[in-house]
């Protein structure tokens, strides 16, 4: 085990004779004078009720966290009086500017208040009642078995590092416990769809799952970061509102609503902690240029990938016809140009000028323009 | 009595629905969005600013025409499209697979999305069920057309 | 880089032609559609429950039917899918069921989904205007809520670590784990916002109790984590949240304190189901787990020694400072460390290690600590 107690302490003298001193009623009261600021926090707006932003105040508010946070590795909570040996936590991601975005805040308490459950908001039955053709339910087991490989990937990325932020960006690690739910309640809702139409699920990707191990593994959180929340999250999302558009049953419509609502916040965020990371640390923008550089194949081994391109054509044209193909092939087209145009405005917003022109893959989506 | 589309009326009536069904978007969650609705016809276009806030709609207004650089997204269309999609939430108490606003804006091919940072942008799709039940309402309000 | 796909797919051409090939032709290529997966339809069991996981439960999708060792999966496939060749390895520490699962963790899991509050508004916080407690109560709830707010965002820390390490094919156990990290953050976050709503602010750190959760997140395997959170930690826990709803100073608390203790007993009914399984399905595990419980017992018998939350405990329990307020908050706190002892114990017999009791250390310190009660007249 990699850590022990520095002693037994129930043979230790000073622990029980610091208890029956207590427990005799000789109380120390060492903590009731703590030496911290004296707060009252209420609600700006009730109909809101009590949000982090209310408690945005003095020591205790997440803006006064310093872009280093030197003086705390241990989950003392913020604005705490420390007090004698406090252990170190192992954080390695100590400077704010790494991992913050400025809605952060705003989107926890939006995760929260949005929440949704899987067994009970969507209409499954209906699918009983209008169960689709068999190539449609096919495309849809196919396209949800892809998504759920996404969903595993997007709730295991803030699962990895969440353990590794620092105790004092406590706004920040509760937003990434909500992302873990958002990908757990995906990952629930599409394996329910997948096996509800009574078509099974389909085959994993090597493509995509080798692109998705490729961004997962980043070596830091800010490139990470990029490469989940703001690029997966944006192709998903755009994905999400193409099914939605292209929905073959209300069931496929109402659960896309929802997923869009969950990606979009996570694209939210995304956007938000690189436009943070690249304001406060302007220097990594050409390293963030060269990540880019090395890792957006993923986008084509995600778009490219038949497991997920084939299913959205089917359903895009609503079957296997070849009228249907067309219409599905020029609608996903559509698709893949609106989805790299989207990632690349979200880049530009974020503050990383020039992607368009240093970016290989618009130069690929041009060729699917001429092709389609 | 029926209230024109597009008129604030129109909107002022979905607001008074809206909360009148506060449960159901209390459980959708909250809704902080500003967005603009711009309705084309014959070459000129009414507009209009719907301000969201918390669970309601704070407030809407008509604008000569909406700066996208003022609110996070706006809803552009012809007049016959949105005619078509009230009718179709009238007739069917929701907006049907092919009538609701994402599938109506997505390939911007009936309704655009006009916006000016990806930020708002992205707002639609964060509080797209509560937008849509919004307008789903319109199956609770008599509505005319004025254009 | 910490790793690299097996190829760049913008460089592969016959990657990038197959896709422009598709797209112009509309030929596809529909291999998926033959896909070697079971044909299966489920159905909703209780349509008031909405379709759980548990009526997915079938064939070769189900968590039934998932072996002890997880060989065939090791990709982010979905369980139940086609794997091709080729897919990456996950790289999970995780593939013995054993090792994490629990006795209905389907159903913990939903229930999770389905039981989700929010500290921002399931919460009365406007009746707080009119809450005005005296200082010593006011300090006494803070520096509560202050320990609370400290230990945790461990149980999120502690099980997320673990969740990218377990086998994809326990989708079930991740969704748990990841569920149960949103209730501890909603937990700190109701922490916080009580304590920075009292007007006095957060109040001391416990180093003695950093050290515990330092235990906690050090853990050699999920099953020695699970017992250390799960069982000894969370049961501690979930003691103190129902003492604590008792001597809630305002309906307020009450509301939070009940709020928070179904959480907490959801994750304490996961650990004793998962200690049960481990078990009874890995019987090697019980020494570990015994070496595992002598350290968590000493760590939690050290965190009684941890006065800033005895003595703000003993504040609330006796309404005050004067002595006849200390003299019954110890009568209350003296119930409450033995309750705490008690039914952690309990709890381990309940689920197959009766023979705790002969080597615990903390046993003894329980027996003796009951006795000395019993002596001075405090019935437990």
């Amino acid at each position: 085990m990699a850590f022990y107690a520095d002693k037994d302490y129930t043979q230790d003298q000073e622990v029980l004779e610091k208890m029956n001193q207590v427990m005799a009623g000789n109380l120390g009261l060492g903590w009731y004078d703590a030496r911290t600021e004296k707060i009252k926090g209420r609600p700006r707006d009730l109909r809101r009720g009590l949000t982090y932003q209310d408690l945005d105040i003095g020591s205790y508010g997440y803006s006064k966290i310093p872009e280093f946070i030197r003086d705390n590795q241990s989950m003392v909570a913020r604005g705490s009086e420390k007090v004698g040996k406090l252990p170190d936590m192992g954080y390695v991601l100590n400077r704010k500017s790494d991992v913050w975005s400025d809605n952060v805040t705003t989107l926890y308490e939006e995760a929260k208040s949005r929440r949704w459950a899987p067994a009970v908001d969507v209409p499954w039955t209906e699918l009983d009642r209008n169960p689709l053709p068999h190539e449609l339910e096919a495309a849809c087991a196919q396209l949800y078995t892809f998504l759920q490989e996404c969903a595993l990937v997007s709730m295991d990325f803030p699962s990895r590092w969440v353990p590794l932020v620092n105790q004092d960006l406590i706004e920040l690690k509760s937003f990434m416990c909500a992302q873990m739910l958002d990908g757990s309640r995906l990952l629930e809702a599409f394996r329910k769809r997948a096996l509800y139409g009574g078509a099974g699920l389909g085959r994993a990707s090597v493509s995509a799952e080798q692109g998705l191990k490729e961004w997962l593994w980043a070596d830091t959180y800010p490139q990470g970061s990029v490469s989940i929340n703001l690029s997966l999250a944006g192709l998903l999302l755009a994905v999400y509102r193409h099914v939605a558009a292209f929905a073959p049953s209300r069931v496929d419509r109402r659960l896309m609503g929802y997923a869009m609502q969950d990606a979009a916040r996570q694209v939210s965020y995304g956007l938000g902690a690189l436009r943070y990371h690249l304001r406060h640390q302007p220097a990594q923008a050409a390293a963030m240029n060269q990540y880019l550089d090395d890792t957006e194949h993923v986008i084509l081994a995600l778009l490219g990938s038949p497991e997920l391109l084939e299913p959205l054509i089917i359903i895009s044209g609503g079957g296997l016809e070849r009228e249907q193909v067309k219409a599905g092939r020029l609608a996903t087209a559509k698709l893949i140009r609106l989805a790299v145009r989207e990632y690349l405005e979200r880049l530009e917003a974020a503050g990383l000028s020039g992607r368009p022109g240093n970016s290989r893959i618009p130069q690929a989506i041009e060729r699917i323009q001429v092709e389609a | 009595m029926a209230v024109s589309f597009p008129s604030v009326e129109y909107f002022e009536a979905l607001r008074e629905k809206m909360a009148a069904h506060q449960d159901k978007f209390q459980r959708l969650g909250f809704i902080d969005t500003t967005f603009g609705v711009s309705v084309a016809n014959n070459g000129k276009s009414r507009s209009f600013i719907l301000e969201f806030e918390v669970y309601e709609l704070k407030s809407v207004r008509e604008v000569p025409s909406v700066d996208p650089r003022q609110v996070d997204f706006v809803l552009v269309g012809d007049s016959r499209v949105w005619r078509e999609m009230i009718e179709n939430i009238r007739r069917n108490g929701e907006a049907d697979t092919s009538h609701d606003i994402n599938t109506l804006a997505h390939l911007g091919e009936q309704l655009k999305i006009v916006y000016d940072s990806p930020d708002g942008h992205d707002k639609l799709y964060r509080f797209m069920e509560s937008i849509q039940e919004f307008f789903d309402l319109t199956s609770q309000v008599d509505v005319s057309f004025n254009q | 880089m910490a790793y690299l796909a097996t190829r760049n797919f913008l460089e592969d051409k016959d990657f990038v032609d197959k896709w422009l090939y598709t797209i112009r032709t509309g030929e596809l290529d529909l291999s998926w559609m033959k896909s070697a997966t079971e044909k299966v339809k489920p159905h909703e069991a209780n349509p008031r429950r909405g379709l759980t996981y548990r009526d997915l439960d079938i064939g070769n999708y189900g968590f039934s039917a998932l072996p002890e060792k997880v060989r065939e999966n090791r990709s982010y496939a979905p369980r139940g899918a086609e794997i091709p060749a080729g897919v990456p390895d996950s790289q999970p520490w995780v593939s013995r069921k054993s090792e994490l699962w629990a006795f209905n963790t389907e159903s913990y899991y939903e229930e999770a989904v389905s039981r989700q509050w929010n500290a921002t508004t399931d919460i009365p916080w406007d009746r707080l205007e009119s809450a005005e407690l005296p200082e010593t109560i006011g300090k006494a709830l803070s520096q509560l809520m202050t320990f609370l707010t400290e230990v945790e965002m461990i149980a999120t820390d502690t099980p997320a670590m673990w969740l990218p390490r377990l086998n994809p094919d326990f989708i079930e156990v991740k969704a748990f784990i990841a569920a149960q990290a949103m209730d501890e953050a909603r937990h700190t976050e109701v922490f916080r916002k009580r304590a920075l709503t009292t007007g006095w602010g957060l109040m001391q750190a416990s180093p003695m109790n950093e050290m515990a959760l330092k235990h906690l997140r050090d853990a050699d395997s999920f099953s020695e984590m699970s017992v250390a959170l799960h069982l000894v930690a969370e049961g501690n826990v979930l003691t103190m949240f129902r003492f604590s709803e008792y001597l809630s100073p305002t309906d307020v608390d009450k509301k939070i304190f009940r709020l928070v203790m179904q959480d907490e007993a959801r994750h304490v009914g996961y650990g004793m189901q998962h200690f049960k399984y481990v078990l009874e399905h890995f019987p090697e595990k019980r020494e570990v787990l015994h070496a595992h419980l002598d350290e968590a017992e000493n760590i939690s018998f050290a965190g009684a020694a941890a006065t800033e939350l005895t003595e703000s405990f003993i504040i609330l329990a006796g309404g005050g400072l004067k002595r006849e307020n200390i003299e019954e908050g110890i009568r209350i706190t003296t119930i409450f460390n033995l309750k705490q002892m008690q039914e952690h114990f309990e709890r381990l017999e309940k689920c197959g290690m009766p023979e705790r009791k002969e080597r615990s250390k903390l046993y003894m310190m329980y027996e003796m600590g009951k006795a000395a009660a019993e002596a001075a007249g405090i019935r437990v």
